[in-house]
């Protein structure tokens, strides 16, 4: 169970971890406050609770599909946000609000990845002769999510300014695609968006189920089968973030730290 | 007009129902971290509506990368997942929360 436990929470740990580190790292690049991040981390994982409490009540609206919809909501509202914060730094008299949007990122990230965590504990906790190693794991596979998270955040805060500013928003643009890959393929889940056969198969390269597989997929939103309007989409909206972000890096206020 | 809105709802209603009426319901049970049945039959290129009760008091969630499909089920709750339409293949599925015993495979044929 402790390998087990490592995988799923570092999984679920790193996503957030890298919306979060990328968002913070951009903060100080911009020299906005950082102090937004620990209070946005505790209502999301407040939020995360509540949403986990009440899973099998929100599961069963839509015809049993109510998981599905709240997910790909928020996986949708994080993209929008992340749109939201690139488009706010280009402009220096509102630059700061860029912290609201942040602060939203991380609130719908922390809620749907540590939801999972939660109920995956909280059902463990049952079983006392095994919930040690399953709380070790979790704490292994949860501070090697946090570790790549401060790496990234390192990376990019203490780059240059002009470098820093460019590998952040590369991230958060792949970041945003991958929300919407992900989005989609639980749209299709729910029976919202037709099913359709994969355009790909890409698992002979990089496997979906290895460490380097899970970071690209927290990364970019990798997906070794993806479907025609997975691809689509992604691409839609990988293009829509670049060119936002290309006009907010052209924009010589987020090259002067306010 | 408002006949024409409710010929129009009346016919949306129809045909949802014609909808979900096509799509055959496959059960799917959770027992003592096991997957019941273990193999799942479905014809090729159909959808399917898998019905899955978890009976045991811990969740368990339904995963599986050949179906892109992941989905967690609370202790004693039923979940609703949509799989295929599916080329002929065997596409094995698990449950994260307890992988070394629940385990299953969707036969498509």
């Amino acid at each position: 169970m402790l390998l087990n436990s490592v995988i799923f929470v570092l999984r679920e740990v790193l996503e957030a971890s890298l919306i979060i580190s990328v968002l913070l790292a951009l903060s100080q690049n911009q020299g906005l406050s950082k102090k937004w991040s620990t209070p946005a981390v505790i209502v999301g994982l407040s939020l995360a609770w509540f949403y986990a409490s009440q899973l099998a009540v929100i599961s069963s609206y839509f015809d049993g599909v109510g998981q599905e919809l709240v997910n790909a909501g928020l996986h949708l509202l994080i993209y929008i946000f992340i749109l939201l914060t690139i488009v706010l730094l280009k402009y220096p008299t509102i630059k700061s609000f860029a912290i609201l949007t942040m602060i939203c990122c991380v609130v719908f990230a922390s809620v749907r990845e540590a939801a999972e965590i939660i109920i995956y504990l909280a059902g463990l906790s049952s079983m006392p002769d095994l919930f040690s190693s399953v709380l070790i794991g979790s704490i292994i596979g949860a501070s090697i999510g946090l570790s790549v998270g401060i790496l990234f955040y390192y990376l990019i805060a203490y780059a240059r300014l002009k470098l820093g500013l460019f590998f952040g928003l590369f991230l958060l643009v792949l970041i945003a695609g991958g929300m919407v890959s992900q989005s989609i393929q639980l749209l299709t889940q729910a029976d919202f968006i037709s099913s359709q056969s994969p355009i790909w198969n890409s698992s002979f390269l990089i496997d979906e189920r290895s460490l380097f597989g899970q970071l690209l997929y927290a990364l970019i939103g990798y997906e070794s089968t993806p479907t025609l309007v997975q691809f689509v989409c992604y691409s839609a909206s990988v293009l829509l973030a670049a060119v936002l972000t290309i006009s907010t890096f052209r924009s010589s206020s987020v090259l002067e730290k306010s | 007009m408002a006949r024409y809105t409710f010929l129009f709802l009346t016919g949306l209603l129809m045909f949802i129902s014609f909808v979900a009426k096509a799509t055959p319901i496959i059960e799917l049970e959770i027992r003592d971290h096991l997957f019941y049945p273990a193999e799942l039959v479905i014809p090729v290129d159909t959808k399917v509506k898998v019905k899955i009760t978890n009976h045991d008091p811990t969740a368990e969630e339904f995963e599986s990368y050949e179906l892109n499909r992941e989905k967690v089920i609370p202790g004693h709750s039923q979940a609703i997942i949509f799989i295929g339409p599916l080329e002929a293949g065997i596409y094995p599925f698990f449950g994260e929360f307890f992988p070394k015993t629940a385990q299953g495979k969707v036969l498509v044929k």
